[in-house]
């Protein structure tokens, strides 16, 4: 995580200087699009929602206090934004069969890599985040509990319910993990 | 967490974790070309808080409901 910047830069972007949005853009749009990209697993999505998180920050600057840090903020505000953006998808049915932009497969097979995907894909999304980032890019459950205001039980929680949704999901297509 | 092992084995086979977390594009006018939409925002949002306040006049009972969605 990169150091917050100076408290004077963020008081600025409080008082809504748009300069200071820039600069705060510059310093952490990298960052905060790899975390999106890590919880949508689309590039042109995680444009979309990076875009949307930097001025959802910019319309709720006046809740932000400026001694804390502002990374993670914007974490929470572009994990909340995928959230959406995971939920709108879902509503018009328009899944990407996925992955466009993530590494190849390790899989050979592909008709199992696109059955797992669909499994995946049926979580509901609040799942479907915590899956991502838990069980797929292995983040701690800490920094996913911080991401989602919610407590660590909590998201241990939905993590165990994403675990028992998923093998319910390929056991329905025929796969058990 | 053990339970889990072969699950996220199967997943991250199939789904691998994204390694190339980099922006491709200067989006920063993405940002500024979405400034004119911004302003419409608190004009909708006053005019939703306006319809919601009228409802509860008009129907002081149905604030209960509305608490419960909330």
């Amino acid at each position: 995580m990169v150091g917050d910047p100076h408290e004077d830069l963020l008081e600025r972007f409080v008082q809504g200087d748009q300069d200071a949005l820039e600069v705060l853009f510059e310093r952490f749009a990298a960052e905060v699009h790899g975390w999106i990209l890590r919880i949508v697993r689309d590039s042109g999505a995680a444009e979309e929602v990076l875009v949307e998180s930097f001025w959802r920050a910019y319309r709720g600057r006046a809740r932000f206090d400026a001694s804390r840090s502002f990374g993670a903020w914007m974490r929470r505000i572009a994990t909340n934004a995928s959230l959406d953006h995971l939920q709108a998808a879902r509503r018009h049915a328009r899944w990407s069969s996925v992955d466009h932009d993530a590494p190849a497969p390790a899989s050979p097979n592909p008709e199992l890599r696109e059955s797992v995907a669909i499994a995946f894909r049926r979580l509901p999304p609040k799942l479907q985040v915590v899956a991502a980032l838990a069980l797929i890019e292995e983040r701690p459950h800490a920094e996913i509990a911080e991401a989602l205001a919610l407590p660590i039980g909590t998201v241990k929680s939905r993590v165990s319910r994403a675990s028992a949704r998923l093998r319910k999901e390929l056991s329905s297509l025929g796969i058990r993990p | 967490m053990t339970d889990d092992q072969p699950l996220r084995l199967l997943l991250r086979s199939a789904l691998p974790p994204v390694t190339d977390l980099g922006l491709a594009k200067d989006l920063w006018p993405s940002i500024v070309h979405r400034r004119p939409a911004l302003s419409g925002w608190p004009w909708l949002d006053l005019g939703v808080a306006a319809a919601v306040a009228l409802v509860l006049a008009l129907f002081p009972d149905w604030l209960w409901l509305l608490a419960y969605h909330l």
